[in-house]
């Protein structure tokens, strides 16, 4: 067997010891530090983005705290305006309502008024038509000559009884 | 069986250049180039893959990224923390494996850890290192690690020789391992390639498909070799932190 022939056991082990010794000291000082960098610079982006990426989460969460805030305050505020509106509107309505009302009252005793002082102005003048009437008539028949104050008494003592 | 055709003819070492130092023989060998071979893909591979350091990996470099953790969690695993000092050791070891055993299944290249010399050598590295670091860890407490507690004392006679045996044959039993698997393996794939050619009109496509079938497996044996090689001198170095 080839491997047990000491002849070339000293070369072997020369040979071994020189490049086994280069291996490892070139992969101890150059290789494997690259890659430990490469590794390590990831998993440094890799806690970059993942931190970051919870400081964003954590910021759209306050956000949304701060919109459904403004929402509902928003709301709020609609709904008093709407109620203010409503009450402002049915005030409103209510005190129109209520001038009309008296304007109209006012308007009915006003005409209420007119009609018993026209009345009253009627009968006034029905009193002067009959004295008128009453003298005129009395002076054709008779040579009697009445005095205007006669008459009105006169007048005045029948007056319920024609009214 | 004629030394021409012998399937261990893939193993015999044939200098390059020779050189000759102090008196010793230390020609550039067949399996000197291999091992340059062995050396220069993993180093170039490494670094050319990583050269561009993106945070976003091309696939050669996340094949880089993917080793490296492999051998890192492999250690933190066994060893946990303080295994991280004993890491560029241990992941030169695994490539210098894995990539040895790999450029021997390139056909016509030499496969330099089929040598029990090599695999021993590496072995032993392994077996000094860990021995030392126990003694600096524990001091001369660390030869209570032969001894098992909580064993009936009448037991103990038997049981640390057992256990002295035992650590001391760690190297032999890591390089044979490593060795005999790659000897075995490269043996049969030869041997049925001498039957590719030997049997008569098609019948040689049978063996074929074996060979085929083989080098696939050789492939998986190449990288789980490594693998033990890598996981063994992990729990060796554990063993020097932590006694029964």
């Amino acid at each position: 067997m080839p491997q047990l022939n000491p002849e070339f056991f000293v070369s072997q082990l020369f040979w071994l010891a020189v490049f086994f010794t280069f291996l490892f000291v070139f992969l101890w000082r150059v290789s494997l530090p690259r890659i430990a960098t490469v590794l390590e610079k990831r998993q440094n982006k890799i806690d970059e983005n993942l931190s970051s990426a919870k400081e964003l989460q954590e910021q759209a969460m306050e956000i949304e705290t701060k919109i459904n805030d403004r929402i509902n305050k928003a709301k709020l505020e609609t709904d008093e305006k709407i109620k203010e509106t409503i009450n402002a509107l049915q005030e409103d309505v209510s005190s129109q309502l209520s001038s009309l009302d008296k304007d109209l009252e006012k308007k009915v005793s006003d005409a209420e008024k007119e009609i018993l002082k026209s009345k009253d102005d009627q009968m006034k003048n029905i009193n002067n038509e009959i004295a008128n009437i009453t003298k005129l008539t009395v002076g054709k028949i008779t040579d009697i000559e009445l005095s205007e104050n006669e008459i009105n008494k006169v007048i005045e003592t029948h007056k319920g009884s024609f009214n | 069986m004629a030394a021409k055709d012998s399937p261990l003819k893939q193993f015999e070492i044939d200098p390059i250049s020779n050189i000759e130092l102090g008196g010793y023989n230390i020609s550039f060998t067949n399996s000197s180039f291999a091992m340059l071979i062995t050396v220069l893909v993993i180093t170039l591979f490494l670094t050319l893959t990583v050269n561009t350091r993106s945070i976003i990996p091309s696939r050669m470099q996340l094949i880089s990224e993917l080793m490296y953790n492999f051998i890192a969690q492999l250690l933190s695993d066994t060893v946990g923390d303080n295994g991280k000092r004993y890491f560029p050791f241990v992941f030169s070891l695994f490539m210098f494996v894995l990539i040895g055993n790999m450029v021997g299944m390139i056909p016509y290249q030499f496969t330099f850890t089929s040598h029990i010399i090599v695999t021993f050598a590496l072995a032993a590295i392994v077996f000094i290192g860990v021995t030392i670091l126990g003694f600096i860890n524990h001091g001369i407490k660390f030869f209570t690690f032969f001894y098992i507690p909580g064993v009936p004392f009448y037991m103990h006679p038997l049981l640390i020789p057992i256990e002295v045996i035992s650590y001391l044959s760690r190297p032999i039993s890591l390089s044979v391992r490593l060795f005999a698997n790659m000897l075995a393996g490269h043996t049969l794939l030869k041997v049925f390639a001498g039957f590719v050619v030997s049997m008569p009109f098609f019948t040689g496509v049978f063996p074929l498909a074996f060979i085929v079938a083989l080098t696939g497996l050789e492939i998986l044996i190449a990288f789980l070799q490594a693998y033990v090689f890598a996981i063994l001198t992990c729990l060796y170095i554990n063993d020097a932190y932590h006694l029964h």
